[in-house]
């Protein structure tokens, strides 16, 4: 056994150093240990006899021993953690634990291609390390982080263990793609922000969050939505660290559709117009079911992180094994996931070569939800029965109606994720001033999904199966070149970079139907109807070649300048477009080290920043955009060839445009940041305004002339102005007692501010193109949501809600009423006024409190969104009477008078602002436990408490990531996961 | 010195790196085809012309389904509860409220348009391939008259609608033209190319327009000419349509072995859209109409969705005299007239139902085991063509009107039959020569001829039922046209051409108060990417 033998040369390592260290300790001296919050011992804290001669450091335990002689004060002193003093009242031994400052400006910020000291900084760029993260059932490592920096929204659409974070960074800056920041792990940058959710949170040891333009044009094409970048935990010389962490949670459904109970179902049926008792009686089966209820449960989680790291002067590592079983809270879903992460560093000749590697290998089993169960859970009557007597499913099969605990449970709907990630860089210092290195990453991501449907009780259909499997690749490579060198009070350093990357995706499906044996689900799929046997493939490539480099000066640490331009090619863009340029400039003057502050004890850190810089956006589109090419037109029947009666017919499949070019994000940062009163109180306060130009978006043309509807071109620009305020403080710093808060709030304001460009040489302008469409039968082409000039984007064009009418409307069949441009109440929906109504949140907000008594710790966190408005579209689709009886209505369609068919005014936009307390977590750090360097344990609850004024089931919803914004429905394909409250219990374990 | 050396050296691997690598990024296309690198072989070229064709799948069962037949008379989409109320749009086509949102006004228009502009794209690359296929004049002829025909369709649904011609137009140039001018532009673009259309009649041509086709679009241009420009067209609409009949189509034996699963062999089906279960989706006949436990009798795997149905009214035209059989505890029934078996009324019964559907159809059992009932209600499935209202949440509502098995559903098939759907056929074109004939002044007995091989055919050859010259008035052809021709997409037409398309009928359909209804408006959703588009009369300006 590897480890037991690395547990018992390190157990002869403490034995050692501590026989040692106690060999020099003097008769009279002071000893003690200091620790940090969590009682892990704190190596190199300096700590001085104040008054006195003394001055000494912590061994590798923590342990010091000092002469303190005369002095009345000992000083404890770490750079990173607020100071201590205590004072000596004739004690010998003297215990201490130090806590991290709120603001630590020596740490290191991993800026993209290097790294710089957080005082060093020009750019705004944010760092979270893991002493802030939020605890809980972590399926993505982004919750770890959601709410705590200022100008990052991370929005969850559900409580489902395997769908998709929404991560926006300084609001919306385009109108395609993903719009997720990139990630970027170990220096290997994600080919999706998804694959992050197949990453241990435990082996996250922070997160550095590029947010504006200068200090994420080092990126330039890959960086227009800002720049996340994660370091995982690393290894440090010194005796072998085994650690283990992990947690067991439940997870309850929170919120209600609040749908009618079989009572009130019975109730209200009976005022139904023209409703016969018959009817009744055929709907009414006798149960009292809670449909929401039935297809969920209280799921159940753990995770576990096994860690071991150490190293020696030259040579480190740390190896980590983690798995996690999620419970979703619908019958049926969950995710179980395995992980291994090594990574290792080794320096040698004189420590001129540096080699680090990582690989990382995680499965992820993924059970998936049928998200047309939460449309079947809205439409089916509360009396009908999940089972029959006899424990066989209740069968019935109605438009967009069924069984879904049957649903749920008889099909077979799973994914694996296998992603692999392999990580080389080598650097040589030629001369101690120049280093030259390489480095290379390899991403593999395995996608195996697989689909069974049985024949369903009551519904009759035929079984059908399938497996997709399918393949994300990359491969990157650079020659990278560092300089660094002080003359005097000048330093200078710089980066050049090439770099080469390559992606290549595919797929293969394959799909058959009426198997004879259902038990073998899909793994037989030949063996049914062979003339239904479907395969698919799939494979598409792309190109980013980049040229970079990058010169950081600055003056006695008083005055910075960076300056960096990027240059990029990629072949998603036509011949002559290929290439862009991304330059930045940015400065930063820290006035404290002015003589005219230096004597100003109470401030600590006072610096001004701005920056300048131009990114560019490919991700938006996928690649052969700009080609003519063509796809399947379906197949074709040709009786005059009887070998091949249906062959495959040839068509285009977009409107291609060869004039295609980059979007470019032309950004400026003001930025200013502070710390006083021994850093107590510190912060930084960001304005920007950044320009998007020539926005790729996928926009609406005439049929005729063009044959599609939409063509992806570079039309219109957009502003985006934000403000973003983070602050911390250390409000109480007792020897016992400390309570620290933070927060942050982020205020952006996105303007659409021009719709025209060109088009194959045609100039394209237009006053409106439509995007949301309202959810639900007959709803398909009612655009809600509009990009419009002088208007935020997604802003909605709705009638003015006017009361009801006591009849219904035969041009509409509905009762709601509205005004027209007089002001006249009109039933006619096609003669009302249209207004537009600005949805999108004025600013949002996190709070943190962390309270600390000796060894116990409370933690709570509290973030919201101010000013967000949602179209409630479940609630005008489900709050309709005239669905009753056959399918089931909220509480609300009883009381809220419409009749009729569902339309779209202004009276389903509602308010969604919300403040959610999204965290609380109490915890204790054991002092000494026999056999343990540290042991903490915790309990956490998360998303316990909104307050809103919302009605819909959850303000938080799927926000920004697709057309839908700001469109809240439930159903037909847009079902949501139901939210979650968890709990969980936890610990930390250091071993000896 | 030393330093330089190791500049240089470090200057040269830097720009080995970077040169070995420096690539043209030009993209690789794997799974796509490049057109420039298509319309290599004859084979190549047939299947990049196919496409223009395809665009034909959305018309026979889809929103141009809607648009041509729930305005009539013949086909209602009631809003059975929650079920089918689909925002009020069925209720709107029916009742004549729709306005320029209405989902099927929106979507029939890109629908057409899309063949249009597919046709203009494949003319594009076509007249410019080196060297120019052999056959390019026919495959010039053959597009032109297929757009024709989708530009006959747009003009007859939306009148003023813009005519574009080349792939290339300046989208900024696209404006409406009058129904006239697009008139003009179909009738022209037919006799123009009507020369070098196939006479091909065999499954050569098969699903595709030959001259045939191409004067049977001229028959229903000048039929309706009255209406589209307000002047009359009879003599051409004969002339027409004798060029059809003079060709050798004849009518099938059995009415229904036109819209059998296996219809490809009728002699009377002119032109045809394709289907197939496995490789051409899109046929969803039956599982539009019939209700979810139908699956029981025609097996529907899956079960229907129950919609569209008939009503009362239009169903009294048919005639239900019967012959019944008893065989065992059940009763079977076989129509006089075969085509009153395309709708299925009353209890239905779990037994297999056979082909024909006008024959042996299991009309009552004693044995109330057979009974099938609604699964969700517990009711009786019995379908009812009496009702008033459009709407309803009663239980008994779902099984609201007649449902149709016109095309015969293919066993175990939910969607995607494989019954091939007709555009045009002989019966269609009998009886608009009759009814040209008759409009003109000129019926004669040839007409009075036609209309009975059409009457013959569906009552078996008994002789009783043909109709005298006195029965040839335009009344009665309104609704044999109704019989035979039953939601074939022509009804919408032919109440405006008869002048029924206004009244009020059941459930609850008023009168129109105006005339602007007989076309649809232009969609808002082209109007918000055309802002050149004006909007047709009687409707809310843009």
């Amino acid at each position: 056994m590897n480890i037991r033998k690395y547990l018992k040369s390190a157990c002869l390592l403490v034995v050692f150093l501590v026989r040692s260290f106690f060999a020099f300790s003097q008769d009279g001296a002071i000893t003690g240990t200091v620790t940090d919050d969590r009682g892990a011992p704190l190596p190199g804290v300096t700590v001085t006899a104040v008054g006195g001669t003394g001055v000494t450091a912590t061994g590798i335990n923590g342990k010091y021993s000092i002469n303190a002689g005369a002095a009345k004060t000992l000083r404890f002193s770490f750079i990173g953690f607020a100071p201590k003093e205590i004072a000596l009242t004739g004690q010998r031994t003297v215990n201490v634990t130090l806590l991290e400052s709120a603001q630590s400006l020596n740490a290191v910020v991993v800026v993209g291609y290097g790294t710089a000291r957080k005082k060093d900084l020009t750019g705004a760029v944010a760092n979270v390390t893991a002493k802030d993260f939020s605890p809980g059932v972590i399926n993505n490592p982004m919750q770890q982080i959601q709410g705590k920096v200022a100008g990052l929204a991370i929005t969850q659409p559900g409580g489902d263990p395997n769908a998709n974070l929404i991560v926006r960074l300084r609001g919306q800056t385009s109108l395609s793609g993903g719009q997720t920041p990139l990630i970027v792990v170990d220096g290997i940058p994600l080919d999706n922000p998804n694959q992050l959710s197949n990453i241990s949170a435990s082996d996250i040891a922070s997160y550095d969050v590029l947010k504006d333009v200068s200090a994420t044009a080092i990126y330039g094409s890959r960086g227009a939505n800002g720049v996340i970048i994660i370091n995982t935990k690393k290894g440090a010389a010194g005796r072998t660290k085994v650690e283990y962490n992990g947690y067991v949670g439940i997870d309850k459904l929170r919120g209600d559709f609040n749908l009618l109970s079989a009572d009130e179902w019975r109730a209200a049926v009976k005022d139904v117009p023209k409703i016969d008792p018959e009817t009744i009686a055929a709907l009414d089966k006798g149960a009292n079911t809670d449909w929401l209820k039935a297809i969920t449960r209280t799921g159940f989680s753990h995770s576990n992180n096994l860690a071991v790291s150490g190293g020696t002067e030259t040579f480190t590592y740390r190896a980590s094994l983690n798995y996690m079983n999620q419970q979703g809270i619908v019958i049926n879903t969950g995710k179980e996931q395995i992980g291994l992460r090594f990574n290792a560093e080794n320096k040698s000749f004189d420590d001129k070569l540096t080699i680090q590697t990582g690989l990382s290998y995680n499965q992820s089993n993924r059970k998936l939800a049928d998200y047309n169960i939460f449309e079947y859970v809205n439409a089916t009557p509360p009396t009908f029965p999940v089972k029959n007597p006899d424990g066989t499913y209740f069968g019935y099969s109605d438009y967009h109606e069924q069984n879904p605990v049957a649903q749920q449970m008889l099909q077979t709907n799973t994914s694996t994720d296998y992603l692999t990630q392999l990580f080389a860089k080598a650097d040589y210092k030629l001369f101690d001033f120049v280093t030259i290195g390489t480095q290379g990453s390899i991403s593999h991501l395995n996608t195996q999904s697989g689909f069974f449907q049985p024949v369903l009780p009551g519904v009759g259909n035929k079984n059908s199966a399938n497996q997709i499997n399918g393949n994300v690749d990359s491969k990157k490579a650079d020659v990278h070149l560092n300089f660094l060198k002080d003359f005097g009070k000048h330093h200078l350093s710089g980066t050049l970079v090439y770099e080469y990357n390559d992606f290549v995706n595919n797929n293969f499906s394959a799909a058959g139907q009426e198997y004879l044996v259902e038990d073998l689900t899909n793994n037989n799929l030949g063996a049914g109807n062979s003339a239904k046997n479907a395969i698919a493939s799939y494979k598409e490539m792309f190109l980013i070649e980049s040229y970079l480099a990058r010169a950081v000066y600055n003056y006695n640490s008083t005055y910075y300048l960076t300056a960096s331009v990027r240059r990029d090619g990629s072949n998603k863009f036509g011949a002559n477009n290929r290439w862009g340029t991304f330059p930045s400039v940015s400065a930063a003057w820290r006035i404290k080290n002015e003589s005219f502050l230096k004597d100003v004890s109470w401030l600590d850190e006072l610096k001004i920043n701005a920056g300048y810089g131009i990114v560019g956006n490919q991700d938006a589109i996928t690649p052969y955009s700009t080609l003519l090419t063509l796809g399947s037109g379906g197949r074709f029947y040709t009786p005059g060839n009887p070998s091949n009666l249906y062959p495959d017919s040839y068509t285009p499949n977009q409107n291609a445009n060869p004039d295609l070019k980059w979007e470019r994000r032309v950004g400026k940062n003001i930025g200013f940041n502070f710390g006083m009163f021994n850093n107590r109180l510190s912060g930084s306060i960001n304005a920007f305004d950044d320009k998007t130009k020539d926005l790729l978006f996928t926009y609406t043309v005439p049929v005729p002339p063009y044959v599609y509807s939409s063509i992806l071109a570079n039309v219109g620009d957009l502003r985006n102005k934000g403000l973003e305020v983070q602050l911390s403080g250390d409000v109480v710093r007792g020897s016992s007692f400390s309570w620290s808060t933070s927060g942050q709030i982020t205020f952006t304001k996105t303007t659409i501010t021009s719709l025209s460009g060109k088009f194959n040489g045609t100039e394209i302008s237009t006053d409106k193109v439509p995007i949301g469409v309202a959810q639900g039968r007959g709803y398909q082409n009612n655009y809600l949501t509009y990009l419009t000039v002088g208007q935020s984007p997604y802003v909605f064009y709705l009638p003015k809600f006017a009361g009801l009418s006591p009849t219904l409307d035969p041009s509409t069949n509905s009762n709601q009423l509205y005004y027209d441009a007089d002001g006249n109440k009109v039933a006619d929906i096609t003669k009302a006024k249209y207004n537009y109504i600005d949805p999108s949140p004025k600013f949002n907000y996190g709070i943190s409190n962390t309270f600390n008594y000796k060894q116990l710790s409370l933690n709570f966190f509290l973030r919201g969104v101010y000013g967000q408005k949602l179209f409630n579209n479940y609630d005008n689709i489900v709050s309709n009477y005239t669905r009753l009886p056959g399918n089931n209505v909220t509480k609300n369609a009883l009381t809220n008078g419409i009749r009729g068919s569902q339309t779209a005014s202004d009276y389903w936009l509602q308010n969604a602002s919300y403040l959610k307390l999204d965290n609380v977590t109490f915890s204790y750090t054991f002092n000494k436990v026999k056999g343990l360097e540290s042991l903490r344990l915790y309990v956490t609850g998360t998303n316990l408490l909104t307050f809103t004024p919302y009605k819909g089931m959850d303000p938080e919803v799927v926000n920004g990531d697709s057309a839908q914004a700001y469109i809240d429905a439930n159903m037909y394909g847009y079902g949501y996961y139901p939210k979650s409250k968890t709990f969980i219990l936890g610990a930390s374990v250091a071993f000896k | 010195m030393k330093y330089s050396n190791k500049y240089i050296k470090l200057g040269i691997v830097l720009a080995l790196c970077i040169s070995s690598s420096c690539k043209k990024l030009e993209p690789e296309v794997y799974s796509r085809v490049q057109n420039v690198n298509f319309w290599q072989t004859p084979d190549q070229i047939a299947a990049g012309i196919a496409p223009a064709y395809s665009q034909l799948r959305n018309i026979p069962d889809g929103n141009f389904h809607d648009l041509q037949e729930q305005p009539s008379d013949e086909l209602v989409v009631p809003a059975r509860g929650n079920d089918w109320l689909a925002a009020g749009q069925h209720i709107q086509l029916f009742t004549h409220t729709w306005n320029a949102q209405t989902q099927q006004v929106q979507d029939t228009w890109t629908d057409l348009y899309s063949g249009v502009t597919k046709i203009n794209f494949i003319l594009s690359i076509v007249n410019n391939l080196q060297p120019a296929p052999p056959t390019l004049p026919a495959i010039n002829a053959e597009l032109k008259t297929l757009r024709a025909l989708y530009y006959y369709w747009l003009m007859d649904l939306y009148g003023n609608v813009p005519l574009v011609t080349d792939f290339n137009t300046n989208p900024n140039a696209v404006k409406n033209s009058t129904r006239k001018e697009v008139y003009d532009f179909v009738e022209k673009e037919i006799k123009d190319n009507m020369a070098l259309l196939s006479t091909d009649k065999s499954l050569n041509t098969y699903g595709r327009l030959n001259k045939y086709s191409a004067f049977c679009i001229l028959a229903k241009l000048y039929l309706n000419s009255n209406q589209y420009v307000g002047t009359t067209k009879y003599p051409e609409t004969i002339a027409a349509c004798d060029s059809v009949i003079n060709a050798g189509y004849s009518l099938e034996g059995n009415y229904f072995d036109n819209f059998a699963q296996e219809n490809q062999n009728s002699k009377e089906n002119i032109f045809v859209v394709p289907f197939d279960n496995i490789n051409i989706g899109g046929n969803n006949w039956a599982a539009q109409s019939l209700h979810y436990q139908n699956d029981k009798n025609y097996q529907i795997a899956g079960g229907g969705w129950n919609g569209y149905c008939t009503n009362a009214e239009f169903y009294s035209h048919f005639d239900t005299t019967s012959t019944y059989s008893v065989r065992g505890k059940n009763t079977y029934r076989t129509y006089n007239d075969e085509r009153a078996g395309q709708f299925i009324i009353g209890q239905q019964y779990a037994e297999v139902a056979t082909y024909p559907p006008n024959a042996n159809v299991l009309s009552s059992s004693t044995d109330a085991t057979l009974k099938i009932k609604d699964a969700l209600t517990g009711l009786d499935l019995a379908f009812n063509p009496d009702f008033t209202d459009i709407s309803s949440p009663a239980a008994s509502f779902r099984l609201a009107g007649l449902r149709s098995v016109k095309y015969w559903p293919n066993p175990g098939v939910q969607t995607s039959q494989s019954n091939d759907m007709v555009i045009f056929r002989l019966a269609d074109v009998l009886l608009m020569r009759a009814e040209a004939a008759l409009r003109n002044g000129s019926a004669s007995n040839t007409d009075l001829g036609y209309v009975n091989q059409i009457r013959l055919r569906a009552y078996s050859g008994v002789q009783k039922y043909a109709w005298a010259m006195s029965d040839l008035t335009l009344n009665n052809l309104l609704y044999e046209r109704g019989r035979e021709l039953a939601w074939e997409n022509w009804r919408r037409q032919d109440v405006i051409r008869f002048g029924t398309f206004a009244n009020a009928r059941a459930p609850q359909k008023l009168l129109d108060a105006d005339k602007h209804w007989e076309i649809f408006p232009i969609p808002v959703n082209q109007h918000t990417a055309n802002p050149n588009l004006v909007q047709n009369p009687g409707y809310p300006s843009f």
